[in-house]
């Protein structure tokens, strides 16, 4: 599909990364967006910023890390992220050591952001 | 213009995420547990209408939960078709649960 005609799409990402299986199924489309040069972008909001720590280690609950998969988005060309700054703010989340480059926008900006999508996916 | 959707109870996070960025342009629709959101005078109910979007409630789902006297003067019952008709008049929908 041309890129000029495809719908934009936005995954509004608001669970934390282990306590359900969300934060998993939000990389699969995000992912399955990218397979197919659908072209996505990634807003994390409220507990959604929990996905963005660091120094995450999954190992010793037996699931993959999700910091580590989310390190690898651009390589699938995803590389506009954007999170809640006052989300990240009230966790006290240094954006500076999160996974991958992320802009922090303001509740307005979040809004006007939104309404630059087609469609909004919740997760 | 957004269609805000909330079917969680008050308590939970998704009424709060969506009123950090409902603006007064947008709709809310509330459904499921997000019903007991429009429970006259409650600090859920300010926090919506503070928001200034229009606020909507799912009749099937209010009258499920016994609410349907209780809830604030300014929220508008609408049923399925008229789910349908708002989501015609809304160019987006995002999902709060």
């Amino acid at each position: 599909m041309n890129a000029d005609t495809a719908k934009r799409v936005l995954l509004v990402i608001r669970h934390s990364p282990y306590g359900s299986s969300l934060a998993r199924a939000s990389l699969d489309a995000a992912l399955a967006a990218a397979a197919f040069e659908q072209p996505i972008n990634l807003l994390f909001i409220g507990d959604g910023v929990l996905q963005l720590l660091p120094e995450q280690d999954a190992a010793a609950i037996g699931l993959r890390n999700h910091a580590r998969t989310l390190a690898s988005l651009p390589l699938y060309n995803i590389d506009s992220v954007y999170v809640e700054r006052a989300a990240a703010d009230r966790y006290h989340i240094d954006l500076a050591l999160a996974p991958l480059v992320v802009l922090p926008l303001d509740s307005h900006e979040i809004h006007q952001f939104m309404c630059q999508h087609d469609h909004l996916l919740g997760f | 213009m957004i269609l805000h959707t909330i079917n969680a109870a008050p308590s939970s996070n998704a009424l709060a995420d969506c009123m950090a960025i409902a603006e007064p342009c947008d709709a809310v629709l509330l459904l499921g547990d997000g019903v007991y959101a429009a429970l006259k005078d409650t600090v859920s109910c300010t926090q919506l209408q503070s928001s200034g979007a229009a606020l909507y409630v799912l009749q099937a789902d209010a009258a499920a939960a016994g609410v349907l006297n209780l809830l604030a003067d300014d929220i508008r019952l609408i049923d399925m078709d008229g789910f349908v008709e708002l989501s015609e008049t809304m160019p987006r929908q995002q999902a709060w649960y």
